[in-house]
């Protein structure tokens, strides 16, 4: 530190570079947000990244099987997991996989097992229900319960009751899962329409909303 | 040569400066060193494993296990080239050294901090330090957790999008945030060449400079006192100087810990990427983070399940979990120094019973840290029949609070006792050296 202060009408040479510096500071910081802006690019849709829509044939997700349509007599109280296969442009079978969310949980159950709140007309003869089997916590495939009671997620021990329209019965999920229309062509399982309520990773309605238009105008 | 390198470097002036700087002798100061042999190891194998590691997401074919040609077998490059690196001689043992090295960096970190928190090192003049530690410990946590995700195993895949998921849950902002974090929507084409150039570069980078800077403060302002310098020479520096004592010292430290490491790495398996497969939609049961993110996994495990709109921002549990209440502790932790009020420069390390309540506050918050990390144990507690779904919660968040609280008063009570213990020895003691004369 200097002892004696030089008194100078004018801006002192410190001031000067203070002031230069914050400059230099504020501007570099700003360049470097929008340097940030990059970092994000930009989303397309393509067809296997698309929701399961209305049309798309239910199809075995597991390795052994994958793009096997599914059949009633595959499906029981235990969970199948599906991807729905739909059409690209050229009229080739796509398999949406593309976005892992859109993984889909069907079961069986004994007639009059599945209850409200279950939206009992998007299924099969009340008997076959499709659900999202994304957690709506944070994202997580669920599985069923090795305790027998439903289903429940590895991740935070979130869970549902597949009967009862996939409530929250246990652990950190705000929502139930998403559950899909779903009627049976022929022999085979075919979405019905866009999953009744926003499916993870959708934090409001209205982004669903918007979403569903978005897919809607890409794929007619 | 010695005085021509002199002539150019001033060796002579180094010398007294640094390389003659004093170390205490006391073995609860080779923490802090030990922390730094790791990190010193992590680059070195850093360095190797990423020369043969493929940072690409793309699906290539697995040539381990083709699969057929109409139908062939194909799993993320990332994935490929981390099997490829267990197919290469000691390859699987460089992962393990890696692995094993950054659980003790962290380990040794957060013994080296609770030294510095329990003897009052963290005291006037050595705050900024104390901060500089806490961002190094932060920065490690993320940088281990980005390099949990490189092999791109299903583990790996299923940690990444909890981590997106949790990031996408800041209010207003959260979206833009992961996607601009993780390249795009949750799992985008550019996922893990983003991930390696964080924990490749930026990450490394920012724990470098950090490390410089703490190691420079640290030489500015020497290292505490033990107590015993105290009686052998008052406030004068004690210890052995880096050149020649302690650095032979050092030497064989950061030896034979790397040994013991390697020991550990030879026979002890670490994150199997073969048994855990490639990315797919089955989850794994009972996935883990690492043992120093438990207590937020556990935190996540029970915090109850809300969700509420303000300003049009949503905040859900997952946010509250994962990133506030974290946020918390950190603050608290960042707030350490300022909890002490006195205005002189601290020279000697405290004796921890001195300081009850800062001692029964310090076993209190970690009681609190292990009752999280068990909360992230529910799903084996019910398994196991200790508790049920329906209670799980309750008890364990009555846990929460009831363990640290009975902790606290147990130190201060034990602390107590040890004081009544001393003070009455002394007595005695005061009592025979009269009776000898
Ligand atoms: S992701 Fe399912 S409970 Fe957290």
């Amino acid at each position: 530190m200097t002892r004696y202060k030089k008194q100078d009408p004018e801006i002192t040479r410190r001031k000067f570079i203070n002031v230069a510096m914050g400059t230099t500071a504020a501007v570099g910081t700003v360049s470097l947000v929008s340097a940030l802006g990059t970092a994000n690019p930009i989303f397309r849709l393509t067809p296997d990244k698309a929701p399961p829509v209305k049309g798309d044939v239910l199809v075995h997700a597991s390795e052994s099987k994958e793009g096997q349509p599914i059949k009633v007599s595959d499906l029981s109280d235990q969970l199948v997991r599906a991807w729905p296969m739909g059409k690209d442009k050229d009229g080739n079978n796509v398999i949406r996989k593309g976005d892992p969310n859109n993984i889909l949980a069907l079961y069986r159950f004994p007639k009059g097992q599945l209850v409200e709140p279950t939206k009992l007309d998007a299924t099969v003869d009340g008997e076959i229900v499709a659900y999202s089997d994304i957690c709506t916590h944070a994202g997580c495939s669920v599985s069923d319960s090795d305790q027998g009671d439903g289903m429940k997620c590895p991740c935070h021990s979130g869970q549902y009751d597949p009967k009862r329209g996939c409530k929250v019965t246990g652990g950190p999920p705000p929502r139930p899962l998403a559950q899909l229309p779903i009627k049976l062509e022929g022999e085979q399982l075919v979405v019905a329409d866009f999953f009744a309520t926003m499916p993870y990773p959708f934090l409001s309605e209205t982004e669903w909303e918007k979403f569903k238009k978005e897919v809607e105008e890409q794929l007619a | 040569m010695n005085q021509w390198l002199d002539d150019r470097l001033h060796i002579s002036r180094l010398n007294d400066k640094f390389l003659r700087k004093a170390f205490p002798v006391h073995h609860s100061f080779f923490l802090g060193e030990i922390t730094l042999f790791s990190l010193i190891v992590l680059i070195i194998t850093g360095i190797l494993l990423a020369l043969a590691y493929e940072p690409s997401n793309s699906l290539v074919v697995n040539s381990f296990d083709p699969g057929t040609a109409t139908k062939p077998n194909l799993v993320p490059a990332a994935y490929h080239s981390a099997l490829k690196i267990n197919a290469m001689p000691f390859g699987d043992m460089l992962r393990r050294l890696h692995h094993w090295m950054a659980n003790i960096m962290v380990a040794a970190a957060v013994i080296h901090m609770m030294r510095i928190y329990f003897t009052g090192a963290f005291k006037k003049p050595r705050e900024i330090n104390w901060w500089i530690g806490m961002l190094l410990m932060i920065f490690a946590a993320l940088t281990a957790v980005t390099g949990y995700i490189l092999p791109y195993d299903n583990y790996a895949y299923n940690t990444v999008k909890v981590v997106y998921a949790i990031t996408a849950s800041i209010p207003w902002v959260g979206d833009w945030v992961a996607q601009a974090a993780f390249a795009g929507k949750f799992p985008g084409d550019g996922i893990i060449p983003r991930i390696y150039g964080y924990h490749i570069m930026l990450l490394p980078g920012i724990l470098l400079a950090l490390t410089g800077a703490h190691m420079l403060i640290m030489i500015k302002q020497k290292h505490t006192q033990p107590q015993y310098a105290k009686r052998l020479a008052y406030k004068k520096i004690v210890g052995v100087p880096l050149i020649t004592q302690q650095t032979p010292i050092m030497l064989i430290l950061a030896l034979m810990f790397t040994g013991l490491v390697m020991l550990f790495a030879a026979f002890v398996p670490v994150h199997p990427v073969e048994f855990f497969g490639p990315p797919s939609t089955t989850p794994i049961n009972n996935i883990k983070p690492d043992w120093y993110l438990l207590w937020v996994f556990g935190a996540l495990a029970i915090i109850p399940s809300f969700e509420f709109h303000l300003f049009g921002g949503l905040i859900g549990a997952e946010f509250v979990g994962a990133l506030v209440l974290p946020g918390i502790v950190m603050g608290v932790m960042f707030a350490v120094p300022m909890f002490d009020r006195t205005d002189e420069n601290q020279y000697y390390a405290e004796n921890p019973t001195n300081h009850p309540v800062r001692l029964a506050a310090g076993v209190a918050f970690m009681a609190m840290m292990i009752v999280l990390s068990v909360a992230g144990y529910k799903p084996e507690l019910i398994s196991a029949g200790l508790l049920t779904t329906a209670n799980a919660n309750t008890i364990l968040w009555i846990l929460t609070f009831i363990v640290p609280a009975v902790s606290y008063f147990a130190v201060i009570g034990i602390v107590r006792g040890i004081r009544a213990l001393r003070e009455a020895d002394e007595r005695d003691a005061l009592a025979h050296a009269h009776a000898d004369d």
